[in-house]
């Protein structure tokens, strides 16, 4: 490489390089530092030492948002994944139809999220929702969705599953690169539909289902927008909810609200460290269940 | 290359010190004290304000008094209700607005947080009497015997039940205006209608948790001491008070249902609860009362004080104040739009202005609460009639003004109702009981006060 | 702490994450009609009863995921006191609350900041994404992997790590309550999309490229001329994520946004949940209305750039 060529790359790529220096490596160390300090952006910051860190551990409400979002997280991945893989199957059954109802299903996740708090709060009203409504005609009466504390998470996972949209369509085109001559194999060897698709289906897209569980894990541990708009501002300020309060909307709210930027900044620490264990164990796991097609890890 | 790379990593580390060192300073915040109030002087400049969404005649009436005061001096307001988070933020970047619209019960943590300045010299300067405002009003405001805040509008609360179905329940006004509790009790488990798990009739509505303190004080227990430095949050008498007030949500199903059930109704229009025969009777605030007379003039209403468990009347009050937070461009300006907009002639003006429109609808006048006790007389006497079941209504709206109760400020105001709120909701949703929600609120509220008042002793003999 | 840059967590609602790993948007990209073609005919025996089965069953959920669409659309018309009733047709259908929401509420001014916003960031992102990924695609030079990987390791950051430093950073800019904070992140590229770019570059003809510095050519005619060009797919896809994910974006704005003359629409439905929701006075139909005219831009962005949305989103889960 040339010094021209040098100079030229490091033209191509000084815009990420100054952006990440200014807002990558920059916060990071900064944020670390601030973690370490009382800040409420009035006053100079105040070095506390591990203060901060040590009531995080004290603080009911951390924990409260930790099992809140763990919750949430735990039950909502997995019923994301079997309903979007339920729906992929169907689609990959459907032939030319596929097409019309791969549009049908992607429709909700193009929702402004913010529209679809509002919408949960709407159709899942305990008394005259919509939601709860279809339940009656089915002789199921439906809990009090929007202020029952113990339905509200239910609630908000089971939102959630409209916008599985984009989940379905990776499926989808993870259950289509299935080479035919597996199944044919299989069939030969005497296996029915739920044999195949426990050796064959699961195997082979099982990529695509492992991408899916990390990447909506993550997002479901930062969940915010949903439920920060139905529950929290400046409309919700005198009814309990505790139940909504998911870890960003609390951590959102010690930095901007309570102006506690030196708490604030610890906990997104802790936020890091367990989105990284939690990735960690994923992938651990996966060495075991997922089989990458030629045999080589990724 | 490698000195390219090296020159853009010292570029990087260079930038990321500045960078460092630039941000890591607060913007602090200032106090008036350069500020000469004079309220004969002429004032110049621009006055920003903010959280006042008034657009009736009542507000614009004021506003433009307060502009013609002004002279020169170019208002803006904002509109919305204050978003605390909005002005908190506007004042730590260093660009807070002139003057702020806030509700009282906010004012003491403002002005702990040196948020707002005291405003003696701006009440001196401009000639402001605080002695005309309602008592239980500036007490909100005053933290410390420093008045904080000149206070505007009250809120009370007045009984108001649907006359028809008290009737076929064979009840009186007396068994829902808190008088007798057991009476309550009992009319809400002869109003409500529910089937399975769906409302249908709401029968009592103990409208928790803003109302706490009210049913606190009906059973004679004060939340918090008079000097704002002790809560009192696990009084017998508190306890008593949310045990009963949470037990008439549990007869109908709990408070998830009937909250929800509320949720979906059509509060404000002529699908009301009251019109429609879906709610038995509540405490609510008066200005409802309006609302109900524009949209359902016919609805069969009957209305009361709330009465405390010695049949006296009674009333929790609140409503808003102005105040000049610190660091204000012009709070002599400030000063004087909040003279102004609460000087009894102004709101003479302001009431006329309302008479005026509502006699050319061909409604009732029915009276303002000010928070100014001299306006209030004033104004009582514009009343015009409309006849029943809202002339008792009005009468025992200004019945009500008349024994009224704050909770006085302290410097952890936001705490404080926040811990309140936290045990209240926690028994609400069946969490926890209220023996046990109150005791721990208790512990945090009295520990916020003791941090919040040290804090303000400290900061005192420091400044 | 925008949906994407320096956040693998919180992907953007199109699930750019769910894109990171592994297979290229490449230039010859088939997608499923090639695939289609070689599957059905030998798929197991799936008799008709089968396929009628199955599109009932899909037919029954489609039904379910469009409701919500249509359940608002509908209380979109009806007054007040009938939005909760829930029936299909509006007994009472007034066309007044689409006259209404744009007095009660800044709606044109928030709809105008947001296509500023987006136009702004979309084509800001997009143009330094592709510079950088270029870098990253056509030069050769030493650390080119560790950098990389230091790219892609930026994306892993949780947003709300950055999100206090960034908001001083803007803070002492000055710029907080007004759009900047919104779009100008985006001046510096994101490394998700240098990721999907570079993957896309790297499949371009090399020679091509050389072939052009030889008959000279300097380094940015290269790129503007040539590689960006032929980059079109990969921009295409680009630029309509950022679209989806910059109009939908709420936590910038709740964080930047004060004054309700500037709120972008997400923040400016926060608004009027907050003011005409609960705290307000319970107007539900305008709150239906505006998120009706809201929604309506993201679905006809859909159908728009179907083909690219559909590419963009199966392009990562596939080869895993």
């Amino acid at each position: 490489m040339t010094r021209r060529e040098n100079r030229a790359a490091l033209l191509f790529l000084s815009p990420w390089l100054i952006g990440f220096a200014v807002f990558t490596a920059w916060p990071l160390i900064y944020s670390a530092y601030l973690s370490l300090t009382d800040y409420d952006v009035i006053n100079d910051p105040t070095f506390v030492g591990f203060d901060n860190y040590a009531e995080l551990f004290s603080d009911p409400k951390v924990a409260l948002a930790l099992s809140n979002t763990l919750f949430f997280t735990v039950v909502q991945v997995p019923l994301y994944v079997i309903v979007s893989l339920a729906l992929a199957l169907l689609l990959a059954r459907a032939g030319r139809a596929s097409g019309f109802f791969r549009t049908v299903f992607f429709l909700p996740k193009m929702t402004p999220p913010v529209a679809v708090g509002i919408l949960f709060l709407l159709l899942f009203n305990g008394q005259n929702g919509l939601f709860n409504t279809a339940l009656g005609t089915v002789g199921i009466d439906g809990p009090s969705w929007t202020t029952d504390p113990a339905w509200v998470k239910p609630g908000l996972v089971i939102m959630s599953l409209w916008t599985v949209g984009a989940s379905v369509l990776i499926l989808l085109a993870a259950l289509r690169g299935v080479p035919d001559e597996l199944y044919e194999s299989a069939r030969i060897d005497g296996a029915g539909w739920w044999r195949q698709f426990l050796s064959v289906t699961l195997p082979m897209i099982s990529p695509a289902v492992f991408f899916i569980v990390v990447v909506n894990t993550i997002a479901g541990l930062q969940t915010f927008d949903e439920a920060y708009t139905a529950f929290f501002g400046a409309g919700n300020t005198t009814y309990g909810n505790d139940a909504a309060l998911f870890y960003v909307i609390y951590l959102f709210q010690q930095a901007f609200q309570f102006l506690n930027m030196g708490y604030a900044a610890a906990m997104a620490w802790l936020l890091f460290l367990v989105i990284m264990v939690v990735t960690a164990i994923q992938a651990v796991v996966s060495r075991r269940l997922v089989h990458y097609e030629g045999g080589t890890a990724r | 290359m490698r000195s390219n790379r090296m020159a853009a990593s010292a570029l990087m580390a260079g930038g990321i010190l500045v960078l460092t060192t630039a941000c890591a300073v607060g913007t602090g915040g200032a106090d008036d004290s350069g500020a000469e109030y004079d309220a004969e002087a002429e004032l110049t400049g621009e006055l920003s304000v903010m959280g006042f969404g008034g657009v009736d005649e009542v507000a614009t009436t004021r506003m433009d008094l307060a502009k013609e005061a002004l002279g020169e001096v170019e208002v803006s307001v904002a509109e919305g209700e204050l978003d605390l988070q909005q002005f908190l933020s506007a004042a730590a970047t260093g660009d807070p607005p002139d003057l702020i619209y806030a509700n009282r019960d906010q004012i003491g943590s403002l002005a702990a947080r040196g948020a707002i300045v005291p405003l003696e010299r701006c009440i001196e300067g401009e000639g402001i009497d605080t002695g005309m405002f309602v008592e239980s009003a500036i007490e909100q405001v005053t933290l410390d015997g420093q008045v904080y805040g000149i206070p505007e509008f009250n809120v009370v609360q007045v009984t108001m039940a649907n006359a028809d179905l008290l009737e076929q329940a064979g009840l009186e006004l007396s068994d829902v205006d808190g008088s007798d509790w057991e009476a309550v009790t009992a009319a809400n488990e002869a109003l409500t209608k529910s089937d399975g798990g769906k409302l249908s009739v709401i029968g009592y509505d103990s409208k928790l948790p803003e109302f706490f303190p009210l049913w606190a004080k009906a059973n004679g227990v004060d939340l918090i001491s008079e000097d704002g430095r002790e809560a009192k949050l696990d009084d017998p008498g508190a306890v008593e008070a949310l045990e009963w007030a949470v037990g008439i949500y549990d007869a109908q199903g709990g408070f998830g249902d009937v909250k929800a059930y509320r949720d979906s109704a059509d509060f404000f229009g002529e699908g009301n609860q009251f019109a429609t025969d879906v709610l038995g009777a509540m405490p609510m605030e008066q200005w409802y009362i309006n609302v109900l007379g524009d949209v359902s003039p016919d609805a069969p209403m009957a209305f009361t004080t709330v009465k405390d468990r010695q049949g006296e009347p009674i009333a929790f009050s609140s409503g808003s104040a102005w105040a000049i937070p610190a660091g204000a461009a012009n709070p002599e300006a400030a000063c004087r739009w909040a003279r102004v907009m609460t000087a009894v002639d102004s709101w003479e003006a302001a009431a006329q202005a309302r008479v005026d429109l509502r006699e050319e609808e061909g409604k009732p006048f029915t009276g303002l609460l000010t928070g100014n006790a001299e306006a209030d007389e004033l104004i009582r006497g514009m009343v015009t009639s409309g006849g029943e079941p809202w002339d008792t209504a009005v009468a025992s709206t200004y019945e009500a003004n008349e024994h009224t109760f704050a909770l006085p400020a302290s410097p952890a105001d936001a705490e404080f109702e926040s811990a309140m709120q936290d045990a209240v909701n926690s028994v609400l949703s069946g969490e926890a009981e209220p023996a046990d929600a109150l005791a721990e609120a208790q512990q945090t509220a009295q520990k916020a006060l003791d941090d919040a008042w040290a804090e303000m002793e400290q900061s005192q003999e420091e400044g | 702490m925008s949906t994407l840059s320096g956040s693998l967590g919180k992907p953007g609602p199109l699930g750019q994450a769910e894109a990171l790993v592994a297979a290229p948007v490449t230039a010859d990209a088939q997608d499923e009609p090639a695939v289609r073609r070689k599957r059905l005919p030998s798929r197991r025996r799936q008799t008709r009863a089968g396929r009628v089965l199955t599109v009932i069953a899909l037919t029954a959920v489609g039904v379910v995921f469009l409701y919500p669409f249509v359940w608002l659309v509908s209380a979109s018309f009806k007054p007040r006191g009938e939005v909760f009733d829930n029936r299909l047709i509006p007994e009472t259908f007034i066309l007044d609350n689409y006259v209404q929401v744009w007095q009660e509420a800044p709606l044109a001014l928030w709809l105008t900041n947001t296509l500023l916003v987006t136009v702004l960031a979309a084509t800001t992102v997009t143009l330094s994404s592709a510079m950088v990924a270029w870098g990253f695609a056509y030069y050769r030079f030493r650390g080119r992997g560790p950098l990389f990987a230091l790219v892609l390791g930026s994306m892993m950051l949780p947003g709300a790590v950055t999100m206090i430093p960034t908001f001083l950073i803007w803070n002492s800019l000055g710029t907080v309550n007004t759009l900047i904070p919104m779009w100008a992140h985006n001046l510096f590229g994101s490394a998700f999309y240098i990721f999907l770019l570079r993957q896309f570059m790297l499949s371009l003809p090399r020679d091509l490229f050389d072939a052009a510095r030889v008959d000279g050519a300097n380094p940015w005619q290269v790129f503007w001329r040539i590689g960006l060009p032929l980059s079109r797919p990969a921009i295409a896809v680009t630029l309509v994520f950022e679209v989806q994910a910059v109009w939908t974006d709420l936590m910038r704005s709740l964080i930047y946004l004060r004054d309700s003359a500037n709120f972008t629409v997400p923040r400016g439905l926060k608004a009027l949940l907050d003011n005409f929701g609960f705290g307000g006075e319970w107007h539900w139909e305008i709150l239906v209305t505006a998120s009706v005219i809201t929604t309506i831009p993201m679905i006809v962005l859909f159908f728009v750039a179907q083909k690219h949305i559909i590419e963009g989103v199966t392009a990562g889960g596939v080869k895993g």
